[in-house]
């Protein structure tokens, strides 16, 4: 179908307001954060804002039987090209759709549209105690959508895990456009082992199996108190010793979080109010719960800490806390500010490593580093070995993006050799399918299977999270535009 | 200027990382809600334009005009990019293409110089007055010219008296022992429209030992210009200014008028001189003061004061404030100190109020949803009345206050302060 045709027919289902077709806003959907989405040009054929099941099912209706791709997005947030349509056809932006539909309080869950942002949800849950517990860097703007879409996690995985943990069920349109609930038709249960565990399957999928139109989250109590423990390393390698020294002593925090020199330099440069002391490396522990237990794991913490680390600082002042969080939670864009004319891409960025590995790949990645003559910012959730590194260059530079495309692959390997894995979070999206046989072996097949048997004609998504060799019928499915 | 040679396009585009932190901030993002209306996509056409990959044409015009200039998101960008100077970057390289002709109409008459300042408070004056304002708007003879005219016409405050400038001398004696010689830069706004602030500025000043030097001949500070693209007519004026200043051998420059102030400081500078600064423009690097700020930071406040009535107020803070100069405190503190006066917080002070100089009159339905917001917010705070420190703010609240049937009186702190001062001097009078 051509474009123009496209466009004719999804005016007919979801009316002239939801459709965006000029060309000034269709490229400025053909970014996210990553490095490849700046050295490419992705853009589709038409963006639609649909705003129910119905006009999402009518739009899929539509796609299948032309066999034109669709992408599904959040906010455009990613790091790996994964709400990009790669393939050109349908943008499909959810961001509109951002309805808290209901909060049952009594059931301990809310029911929300995939649009829905992640700061603005916590902020209505906290009037009833509650919140949902994953926390990525990019609250402030992501979706709900796209956490689930990608199983995203964040700066409190340590203790309160993924979002895997907290979906209950979904609301799903498949590619043919038929409608399906996971976990549950009528549910509102909290534990269910009724059937196969599909709503896992579709978490982390990266929009390559339907459209997620309504989620239900399991949602925690809000707790009482909060600290926030400051160790600062004048050697890099100490500070891994004290997270396993934390969790030796029976303590598990809500989450703990490493900069290494550049990183403080970049928060610095950001926000100099939150002045972070100059070290090799600083740990920040986040402690929650009761305000008796805080109280007791900071002091255990802050003793386990002083004996490797130069110097502590407790804080349970409000303003001290959030300084320090946000100033951490900003370290992934702020980090280009450690050098003048560079800019911090998102490529290699978010290995994961085993705990007791991650020493090791902290001098690992410093080594590539200089064999490149590239200045990496290494930052991350280290309490579960979720390492961010960011290489800092010139990207309009050819010979400077050549090289880091290079330290880049070297970088994934190393995650993989030291028995961790390309992605902890960000996912894979069109940037590091080329490790998924390396990674997954023959479990690949099954992958491929699965998406066979539920996107026969490869539209949605096409050229994300599963690499080509099994994704070829994708590629025939293209507007033709 | 060409376009890559903008400093901040120059040095500072490459280091968008497209991370979106600018949508959670953005108040036109809040009400349009897709990615084309983010801010990170300004910077991303601002790249396409330098590279080539884009031509100049009307619609990426258009595009580039859907911004308040706001900064909310410059100062929230973690990678340190100044959007606000890439949109006015983009504005000066495709004025050629706008086609904004309401704009470009008021940009040539009432904000160029005091002659044409002073034809067009006649023209709206008598337009008010006569009543043709409510025959013109009733019978739409306006919407016959443009929609946005007729709406826009609704937006300006009452002109009621005389300009403030037929009633500032051009030097105002300090009163007590003349502690510093300052320039009061009168922006076009204040002096139509809120001739009164003008006066409660000097006269503060001088009750505080400021001999005041408001030269006759100043012209409109550029900001509207070179926010519209015509960077020519702001250098200008800028130059102008400066060396009225300059020869009048002020030591400091202060204004009422948040973009004023704002753009004097040197906001859009390095798009404005390609070189060195003039030397009268340099001369006063430093030197150059929102009036809220000088008044609290830079002099020993006089603080003689007797209560004003009893009375409620609300605060709101106007970009070019809070977000260009990181002036929050100091209004709330003259506000504190005048007896009388209860400040009530609302929620977002510090949000836009969808204003934005010109921004309301080509997007008025955007503007006014933005607006609205704002106006829920100083609804619930039960206040009498709104205190802001900007002309353009205050008429744009107005705009909706008066529309509601609230009290559509908004007052900058300094008006409070002389009120203060007045009832001080007429107490030991009495």
């Amino acid at each position: 179908m051509q474009a123009e045709q496209l466009v004719k027919e999804l005016k007919s289902i979801l009316g002239e307001d939801k459709i965006l077709h000029e060309k000034l806003d269709l490229l400025s959907y053909s970014y996210d954060s990553s490095f490849k989405a700046r050295n490419n040009r992705y853009v589709p054929d038409v963006v639609v804002t649909p705003t129910s099941t119905e006009e999402v099912s009518k739009v899929m209706r539509l796609a299948y039987e032309h066999g034109i791709p669709v992408t599904p997005r959040g906010a455009g947030t990613g790091e790996t090209c994964g709400a990009l349509a790669v393939n050109g056809g349908i943008v499909m932006d959810l961001a509109t759709w951002d309805t808290i539909e209901e909060v049952d309080v009594e059931n301990m869950q809310v029911h929300v549209r995939p649009g829905v942002v992640h700061a603005e949800l916590n902020k209505h849950l906290a009037q009833y105690g509650l919140f949902f517990p994953p926390d990525p860097g990019s609250s402030a703007m992501c979706t709900v959508g796209g956490m689930v879409a990608n199983n995203s996690s964040g700066l409190r995985a340590v203790k309160y895990g993924t979002t895997e943990q907290y979906v209950l069920g979904l609301e799903v349109v498949l590619p043919n456009g038929e409608v399906i609930t996971t976990g549950g038709v009528n549910s509102r249960a909290i534990k269910n082992v009724s059937g196969m565990n599909l709503t896992k399957l579709f978490v982390g999928s990266e929009g390559i199996l339907g459209v997620i139109t309504k989620i239900r989250l399991r949602l925690w109590p809000k707790p009482k108190a909060r600290g926030i423990l400051m160790a600062i390393y004048d050697d890099l390698e100490a500070a891994p010793k004290t997270v396993l020294d934390v969790y030796k002593a029976g303590i598990l925090p809500s989450g703990i979080e490493i900069l290494d020199s550049s990183a403080i330099k970049a928060v610095n440069e950001f926000k100099p109010e939150i002045n972070l002391p100059d070290a090799e490396a600083i740990l920040l522990f986040e402690l929650d719960g009761n305000p008796a237990s805080v109280e007791w794991e900071g002091k255990e913490v802050s003793r386990l800490a002083k004996q490797r680390a130069a110097k502590v600082e407790w804080s349970t002042d409000p303003k001290r806390m959030a300084e320090l969080w946000q100033g951490r939670a900003v370290t992934a864009s702020a980090a280009a500010r450690v050098r003048a004319d560079g800019s911090r891409i998102f490529a290699g960025e978010d290995i994961s490593i085993p705990l007791n590995k991650v020493t090791e790949s902290l001098r690992r990645i410093k080594e590539i580093g200089k064999k490149y003559g590239i200045g990496v910012v290494n930052y991350g959730h280290i309490g579960d070995g979720n390492v961010h590194t960011a290489p800092v260059i010139n990207p309009e530079d050819p010979a400077e993006v050549d090289k880091a495309n290079k330290l880049i692959d070297e970088i994934h390997r190393t995650a993989i050799e030291l028995g961790g894995s390309t992605t902890g979070e960000h996912g894979v999206g069109a940037v590091r399918s080329q490790y998924a046989r390396l990674e997954h072996g023959a479990a690949l097949d099954v992958m491929f299977t699965i998406k066979k048997a539920l996107d026969p004609k490869g539209i949605m998504n096409p050229g994300k999270l599963l690499p080509e060799e099994g994704n070829n019928h994708a590629a025939s499915a293209s507007t033709g535009s | 200027m060409l376009l890559q040679q903008v400093p901040a396009v120059k040095d500072l585009l490459r280091k968008c990382v497209r991370c979106g932190k600018c949508r959670s901030v953005c108040p036109i993002f809040k009400e349009i809600k897709t990615e084309s209306a983010a801010p990170r996509a300004h910077v991303f056409l601002t790249q396409l334009l330098r590279d080539g990959e884009l031509q100049p044409a009307a619609d990426v015009a258009q595009r580039a005009g859907r911004c308040l200039l706001c900064k909310s998101c410059s100062v929230e960008c973690p990678s340190g990019i100044p959007v606000d100077q890439m949109v006015v970057a983009m504005r000066n390289y495709l004025k050629d293409y706008s086609n904004d002709s309401i704009k470009q109409f008021l940009l040539s008459t009432l904000f160029k110089n005091r002659k044409s300042l002073q034809r067009a408070h006649f023209l709206l004056q008598g337009y008010q007055a006569t009543g043709l304002k409510s025959i013109v708007q009733k019978t739409g003879l306006l919407s016959l010219i443009s929609k946005d005219l007729e709406k826009a016409s609704r937006l300006l405050a009452p002109v009621s008296g005389p300009l403030a400038s037929k009633n500032i001398p051009e030097t105002a004696p300090a009163k007590g022992k003349r502690k510093m010689r300052v320039g009061y830069f009168l922006g076009c706004a204040t002096n139509m429209f809120y001739p009164q602030r003008a006066l409660a500025a000097v006269e503060v000043l001088m009750a505080n030992g400021c001999e005041v030097v408001t030269p006759k001949e100043l012209q409109c500070c550029g900001m509207p210009h070179i926010a519209n693209g015509d960077a020519a007519s702001a250098q200008s004026m800028t130059a102008h200014n400066f060396k009225l200043f300059y020869e009048a051998g002020v030591e400091a420059i202060v204004s009422d008028c948040a973009s004023c102030s704002s753009m004097l400081q040197g906001d859009y500078y390095d798009q404005l001189f390609t070189d060195e600064l003039p030397r009268e423009v340099a001369h006063f690097e430093g030197k150059i003061f929102d009036l809220n700020k000088f008044l609290v930071d830079e002099i020993e406040l006089q603080e003689t004061l007797s209560p004003v009535p009893k009375t409620t107020v609300t605060y709101h803070d106007p970009c070019h404030l809070v977000k260009s100069q990181g002036i929050k405190e100091q209004p709330r503190k003259i506000l504190e100190m005048v007896p009388g006066v209860e400040l009530i917080e609302m929620e977002g002070a510090d949000q836009c109020c969808g204003g934005a100089g010109t921004f309301g009159i080509s997007h008025y339905d955007l503007s006014r949803s933005i607006l609205d917001r704002k106006i829920n917010s100083i609804k619930q705070t039960g206040a009498e009345f709104v205190t802001t420190s900007c002309p353009a703010c205050s008429m744009q609240l107005a705009h909706a206050l008066t529309e509601q049937g609230l009290n559509s009186e908004i007052k900058h702190p300094v008006e409070l302060l002389a009120q203060a001062y007045k009832a001080a001097r007429q107490a030991k009078i009495s």
